[in-house]
């Protein structure tokens, strides 16, 4: 029972960090209905950059974290240029390839950056743990639980009490109709990018820094994880990213427990695919269909 | 104070307006008479610059709008009730009509009694103000968009079929408040296909077919033109 808890506690720290992932491929879902597959290799490039400083100038381990971020805002904005703008509205196909596109080009970029295999990353958080009762805290995975919340708790406030925010679930909700109250769509998707690019970036750097590594699949994996827990807790729901980030980390810390570290990814997807079968839509999903659709049907 | 001059529109190749022209004029209610495809919605996407127009102009009290962007001729004040309503159906009412004041860029007071004002107009729409608009019923939603159209304080708001899918008594109700706004001052522009119910609201009329403006008038001159009447009125009236 204690081992189980344990493990519960476990999975929620590290799924929170899945949780801002799954953001940020949920807001732009929620804007373009579209699915960016570059995200996770936009985070891996900023990642890259720091680590670049890193190894060759030493710098300190904050100049880091800033470089991360802002090279994955840019990176963000030039998949939005590249991908989602200079392809029509309609072409969802095509922007969804070229984004995959994309992903294996800014991934190149990266290995050029640095070629080996595997490079530190500067830690950044309290090492060591504390106990509470029977149970243990890792220090690095506490903080990177109130980071998030934190995040989500600002995103929170962003999306509900700000002008931008409005604007920006206008365009969610409908397009054309965000069109007609003046609201310029065209900005609004790219501020949804290099915000999204934000919230991965702060995400990336604190898994990095728990790992204190990074290696050329860093982009892959997150792709994954953010895509999973999006899918789980429903396309296009913030809530839902959320309870799906948290789901997969606690399924994934009770499969490593249980039945061993390599069973931890399968259980994972095995989870995605019973999701994806009984309740297509995740579980704090939202309907793309009926009125929706024909909305978008014209112009 | 509304004037277009010669209006050429299309989408890809095709062009669907061929050249309208037509004036709304100040504290009046002008309305756009057509059959289904005349180019009627295609006239309102025009004028609010959501299609930019091939050729021709079009003027707010003589300020030239004719390649300006949406967001800007939002600004300088045409409101679209859109076709269909196309209320934000997740966003709850008091959120919709926020999104109609987005381009106006007023202090949260201005935007707080706005709102107050038009719950007045439409006590329906307070009573359900934090209900999503996608769950009020289609007299609600026509009211919503109206009333959201307003929020952008506009000096014209053009009106795209408001009473389509509606009841008799709520399209009664929908032209009441069409020509209670009008006596408080709001020029309107609009599109209808109800020509029986525009006939009671409306000063002046224009007539689209096939892109082209093919009559324009008076509700009396409206009324005495055979074909009109056979067409768009029925034939019932001796
Ligand atoms: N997005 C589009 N792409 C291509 N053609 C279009 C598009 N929208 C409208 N059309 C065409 O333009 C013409 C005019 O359309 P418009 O919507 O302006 O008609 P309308 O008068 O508003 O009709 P209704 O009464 O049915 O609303 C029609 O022939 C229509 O098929
Ligand atoms: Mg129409």
């Amino acid at each position: 029972m204690i081992d189980f808890v344990q493990n519960t506690v476990d999975g929620i720290m590290f799924g929170s960090s899945y949780a801002l992932l799954a953001i940020g491929f949920t807001i732009v879902f929620g804007v373009l209905r579209r699915i960016n597959l570059a995200f996770g290799a936009s985070i891996m490039l900023g990642a890259y950059a720091g680590t670049w400083l890193h190894v060759h100038y030493q710098v300190n381990v904050l100049v880091v974290a800033l470089t991360t971020l802002v090279c994955t805002v840019l990176a963000g904005i030039y998949v939005e240029r590249l991908c989602f703008r200079a392809i029509r509205r309609d072409a969802a196909l095509a922007s969804m390839v070229s984004s995959f596109v994309i992903w294996m080009q800014l991934e190149e970029a990266a290995v050029h950056l640095l070629p080996e295999r595997t490079y530190a990353f500067p830690s950044f958080f309290v090492a060591g743990s504390f106990e509470l009762g029977p149970f243990l805290f890792r220090g690095e995975q506490t903080t990177m639980l109130v980071l998030a919340a934190l995040m989500v708790g600002a995103l929170h406030l962003l999306l509900r009490h700000t002008r931008f925010g409005l604007a920006l679930r206008a365009v969610s909700e409908s397009p054309r109709a965000a069109a007609y109250m003046g609201i310029d769509t065209a900005w609004v998707m790219l501020c949804a990018f290099a915000l999204v690019s934000l919230v991965g970036g702060v995400a990336g750097f604190a898994i990095l820094a728990t790992d204190e590594q990074i290696t050329p699949f860093f982009g892959l994996w997150a792709t994954f994880k953010g895509l999973i827990a999006m899918m789980l807790g429903g396309m296009g729901s913030l809530p839902g990213a959320v309870l799906g980030g948290l789901l997969l980390g606690v399924i994934e810390a009770h499969a490593q427990w249980y039945l061993g570290n390599e069973y931890k990814d399968l259980s994972a997807y095995l989870l995605l695919f019973a999701m994806l079968v009984l309740r297509p839509g995740g579980i704090l999903g939202q309907r793309i269909h009926g009125r929706e659709a024909l909305a978008f049907r014209r112009v | 104070m509304l004037r277009v001059r010669d209006l050429v529109s299309s989408y890809g190749k095709l062009d669907v307006l061929r050249g309208i022209s037509l004036d709304a004029a100040e504290g009046r209610i002008t309305c756009l008479l057509g059959p289904n495809g005349a180019g009627k919605t295609t006239t309102l996407f025009t004028i609010a610059g959501i299609l930019s127009a091939r050729s021709g102009s079009v003027l707010l009290n003589g300020e030239d709008l004719t390649r300006l962007p949406a967001p800007k001729v939002v600004s300088r004040g045409i409101a679209l009730v859109p076709e269909n309503r196309l209320v934000f159906p997740r966003m709850n009412v008091e959120e919709n009509l926020r999104a109609g004041a987005y381009a106006r860029r007023a202090s949260a007071a201005e935007i707080a009694a706005d709102i107050a004002d038009l719950y007045r107009r439409f006590p329906r729409l307070e009573a359900r103000r934090d209900q999503f608009a996608g769950t009020l019923s289609g007299g609600e939603q026509q009211m919503l968009a109206i009333a959201r159209g307003l929020m952008a304080r506009p000096r014209i708001l053009l009106m795209d079929e408001p009473s389509v899918g509606l009841a008799p008594l709520i399209v009664d109700e929908i032209f009441r408040i069409i020509q209670e706004l009008n006596a408080e001052g709001v020029t309107i522009l609009l599109v209808e296909q109800n020509a029986r119910m525009a006939l009671t609201v409306a000063h002046k009329f224009y007539l689209i077919e096939g892109g082209e403006i093919t009559f324009s008038g008076s509700p009396g001159e409206l009324e005495e033109d055979e074909v009109i009447r056979r067409a768009y009125l029925g034939a019932q009236k001796e």
